[in-house]
């Protein structure tokens, strides 16, 4: 017995060891650079014109994870975090069956396209565990390469206007982004023509046809920008509502190694089967 | 939805036809669109001695599109040094394993092609492609953004990127199931480790390791395995101003008895402003694609 006692003993030593080690490793990605590195820190002025480089949350690779929701209006039940739905926007919100927050439903029965690795499109790449990024400039573009999916997304910075947004344009998953320098420090785009299959975020809350997406990137010194969305969807919401405010990004080694993060449908479908399911007792059915 | 699709195609046709293709100093079509958003022109203004301009040092950067069109990087008969047409010029020099491997993938295309609902190509179900599968997949408008440690290759299909790492580190050491660096285990990775150099100023040689186990990955549409004991072997070769030669070599012992050539590509540089359309895979399209096309073909 005494053996037993001291082995289950040794047992949890060794987890919480790990778990020591494992809350190590969730609040840090090997070789990226946190607010949290440098105490007294007094960065240098912000170069003109410039978002390029990497960029990964400042306060923490968690810090976007946004499990509930959009991290600015997360679904908490609270009365300030209620959206100003429309009738039609409401009926669209209760079709989504999110497997998070207060509406949850067992994830198994959830028919959020996301984990079957639909695309995630725009913004919901913003609103759901984002983490890094590079963005790259050229002459006509801002160009973004996000972690998760590894996916690229292109914002117009030549002049062009965004097209109008009517039965003739053809529904993208990016939707169409344009975006231009309103001072020297501030970047802005808005994106139009969004697949309105695509959710805004984890809990489901969704967009129309109509729904323009404002971003705003604040090159607030050399080594942080600061984001901000906007959704502008008249149909669904009675005003426009900020999903992100001012999360800070810090910019990372230009050699940092953005790892890979895949939605892959075999392994989902295996999660489905061997966890999901048992879990809400069901089999297959969504 | 379909209504939508119809009257873009429409008024694309028509946008074709309003405002005709004129050539620029660049030596790539350059099209106006009344919107502001040119669509992929095909028809490139020939390279005389008078238009070729040299290549630009060190430098792959831009929008890039096979010569032979929107349709010369599609590969869906394989890939393009070697299709898939049962002549004898392009039997592969199969392992036992390999061979096996071959047999078991039931590919929508080439000469072993299946019935669509019987198809087993994990690209149907939408899983990641790998490298160098994206080389072999419906290569069309690919962007390629350069900085000073690394090039960046933008894949149309299913937007996609992937980093070459230029800042002189070395090649992970392959071990099983993932690799070695700085003396440490890492894991496989869907587009591999791929580390360039600068074999002059005009051709960057990359070689990529490091990739997905042959359970989750194809070589090309028609079933052709890889490995993850493969090396990857890319030659980027920038031959003029507007001209780049991508070509690919592969050394899988497990698949293969000796390093062949999959890829020769030659490229035309396109207009950077051009839009392109989306390219997705989504597992939903693709059921309903089976279910009221791939199945009805099949009969089942």
């Amino acid at each position: 017995m005494s053996r037993r006692l001291a082995l289950a003993g040794l047992t949890a030593a060794g987890v919480l060891c790990l778990s020591v080690v494992a809350s190590n490793q969730a609040t840090r990605v090997p070789g990226a650079q946190y607010d949290s590195d440098f105490p007294n820190e007094k960065p240098g002025p912000a170069p003109r014109r410039d978002l390029s480089g990497i960029w990964e949350p400042a306060r923490g690779p968690g810090d976007a994870i946004q499990a509930t929701g959009a991290k600015a209006m997360p679904d908490s039940g609270r009365p300030e975090h209620q959206l100003p739905f429309t009738p039609e926007g409401l009926k669209a919100n209760l079709a989504n069956k999110p497997a998070w927050g207060p509406r949850a439903v067992a994830s198994a029965l959830s028919n959020d396209p996301q984990p079957t690795c639909e695309p995630q499109g725009w913004p919901r790449l913003i609103l759901h565990n984002y983490r890094t990024a590079q963005i790259a400039q050229t002459p006509k573009q801002m160009l973004f390469l996000y972690q998760f999916n590894r996916k690229w997304r292109n914002i117009w910075t030549d002049g062009r206007a965004n097209p109008k947004v009517d039965d003739f344009l053809e529904p993208r998953w990016w939707g169409y982004s344009v975006g231009r320098w309103q001072d020297d420090y501030t970047f802005v785009a808005e994106t139009v023509g969004m697949d309105e299959r695509t959710w805004l975020d984890n809990v489901g809350r969704p967009h129309s046809w109509e729904a323009r997406v404002e971003e705003r990137y604040v090159r607030r010194d050399a080594v942080h920008i600061d984001v901000t969305i906007t959704i502008d969807d008249p149909t669904f919401y009675s005003k426009p509502w900020v999903a992100l405010d001012k999360l800070a990004l810090r910019l990372q080694p230009d050699t940092f190694d953005i790892r890979e993060m895949e939605c892959s449908p075999s392994e989902f479908a295996r999660y489905q089967k061997e966890f999901a399911e048992p879990a809400a007792g069901v089999g297959g059915q969504r | 939805m379909l209504n939508r699709l119809l009257l873009l195609t429409l008024g694309l046709l028509i946008t074709a036809l309003a405002f005709p293709v004129g050539t620029s100093a660049q030596n790539y079509p350059r099209v106006t669109s009344a919107d502001g958003w040119p669509t992929p022109v095909w028809e490139y203004p020939p390279l005389t001695p008078q238009t070729r301009k040299p290549a630009p040092r060190r430098d792959l950067s831009g929008m890039w599109g096979p010569v032979a069109g929107h349709m010369g990087g599609v590969q869906a008969g394989g890939v393009l040094s070697k299709p898939n047409n049962g002549r004898p010029e392009n039997q592969l020099p199969y392992t036992p394993y390999g061979l096996e491997q071959y047999k078991a993938h039931k590919a929508a295309e080439g000469a072993d092609a299946v019935l669509p609902a019987e198809n087993n190509d994990p690209r149907n179900n939408c899983e990641p492609l790998g490298v160098p599968r994206y080389n072999h997949y419906n290569v069309r408008l690919t962007q390629i953004f350069q900085d000073p440690v690394k090039v960046v290759i933008l894949y149309h299909y299913d937007n996609r990127w992937r980093v070459i790492w230029t800042d002189g580190r070395k090649l992970p050491k392959m071990l099983d199931g993932g690799v070695e660096i700085d003396g440490q285990y890492r894991e496989q990775r869907i587009f591999g480790y791929s580390v360039g150099r600068w074999v002059d100023d005009t051709t960057l040689v990359v070689e990529t390791l490091g990739t997905l186990p042959e359970d989750r990955v194809w070589l090309d549409s028609t079933g052709r395995p890889i490995s993850d004991q493969v090396k990857v072997t890319e030659t980027f070769r920038r031959t003029s101003l507007d001209e780049l030669e991508w070509s690919e070599t592969i050394d899988d012992p497990k698949m293969y008895t000796k390093p062949w050539e999959t890829m020769k590509l030659p490229m035309r540089l396109h207009n950077p402003s051009t839009d392109l359309m989306e390219y997705y895979c989504s597992p939903q399209e693709q059921e309903n694609y089976d279910k009221f096309f791939g199945s009805a073909a099949s009969q089942k």
